[in-house]
């Protein structure tokens, strides 16, 4: 890809990030969901979030299922999944979570 | 002193309001490491798919999109086209349009301009967190700031990462695995949101959809995968209020 166009898909990408993340907010007053739709909302924020972490937890790199205590992602998700509902803390999570998978990665 | 017969003007909800300016930073505070880190990723991946490092900044800084910045990048490595790169940095950030539904009529009385900019920088972690303080819209003091306390510093730590990814360049080892911190940061964002058992349901079978489907082009999978967690959610709402209703 020549530098010019690596700058054309960069504005490609403002132009599609622009799209989904402000036109609703542009169009403002007129938005009128109906009470239904909005119920099942509500449940959007959670799912995306677990179907962004769902292939990373499960995946190898190579695109295979690993559901077995080889996945070190998956325990290391898991143990800090477990931390948090103890503990509600997110830094200190964070920190258990990437102590385990160094260690795990290490062992 | 105020009218106490007038109702709170729009402008003076709206005024900086330090108290919730402070609370939204506190709440967003610990998962900033975790931005950063994944921040540092994309730039790292950035630099390596061949961008120079003026390109790479400027995608930062322009797009701050960073699931759409890393699909993106293998394409452009490989030379696709610019429409299929188009086509999947939308599919990818489809997600915000379900999120700037919940968001956008929050903030529907402020000028164009700033509705514009505000939805361009709410990202995930922001939505999730704004909406767990306020699940309604109905006006209240405090709002803008706790939007702007929640987002400011999610782009700071995000641009930060992202650009000392760009300046080390290939120099981290891939095996620290960092990108990792993100997907905790969003593990701590999500279990809040999972209150009762509909919500739990729904997450399960997002996130199995989205490995099931991982293979599908232009990232669709996570469409189809945050689709079905939802329609998920909603079914088994609506069998327990049957359940209920029934022993009632």
């Amino acid at each position: 890809m020549t530098d010019l166009e690596i700058w054309i898909v960069i504005g490609a990408l403002v132009l599609a990030t622009a799209t989904a993340r402000s036109s609703l907010w542009l169009i403002g007053h007129h938005i009128n969901i109906p009470k239904r739709v909005q119920d099942m909302l509500r449940y959007a924020p959670a799912c995306a979030l677990a179907a962004i972490i769902g292939p990373d937890l499960l995946l190898s790199p190579a695109g295979y299922i690993v559901f077995d205590l080889s996945n070190i992602k998956l325990l290391s998700g898991v143990a800090a999944t477990l931390y948090y509902l103890l503990r509600r803390n997110m830094l200190e999570t964070i920190i258990f979570g990437m102590v385990c998978f160094t260690a795990l990665r290490l062992a | 002193m105020t009218d106490p017969s007038s109702s709170v003007p729009t402008a003076a909800m709206d005024r900086h309001h330090p108290q919730a300016w402070r609370e939204a930073v506190r709440t967003g505070m610990p998962t900033l490491f975790g931005i950063a880190a994944w921040g540092l990723v994309v730039g790292v991946a950035m630099v390596k798919s061949g961008l120079t490092v003026p390109q790479a900044l400027a995608m930062t800084l322009l797009v701050f999109a960073g699931s759409a910045q890393l699909a993106a990048l293998p394409l452009i490595a490989t030379g696709a086209p610019i429409s299929v790169i188009f086509l999947t940095a939308v599919v990818v950030n489809l997600r915000f349009v379900i999120f700037s539904a919940l968001l956008a009529p929050h903030f529907a009385h402020l000028p164009w301009r700033q509705r514009l900019l505000l939805g361009y920088v709410s990202g995930d972690l922001a939505v999730a967190l704004f909406l767990q303080k306020y699940p309604d819209a109905t006006p209240q003091a405090g709002k803008l700031s706790y939007l702007k306390g929640l987002i400011y510093p999610n782009w700071s730590a995000w641009q930060v990462g992202s650009i000392i990814g760009i300046c080390v360049g290939s120099t981290v080892p891939p095996e620290w695995g960092l990108g990792f911190a993100g997907t905790l940061a969003i593990v701590c964002v999500m279990i809040p949101l999972v209150a009762g058992v509909p919500a739990l349901c729904g997450v399960v079978v997002a996130g199995a959809v989205a490995v099931a489907t991982f293979g599908m082009p232009y990232k669709l999978g996570l469409l189809v995968a945050v689709v079905a967690g939802m329609a998920a959610a909603m079914l088994v709402e609506s069998a327990m209020t049957r359940l209920w209703s029934r022993h009632d």
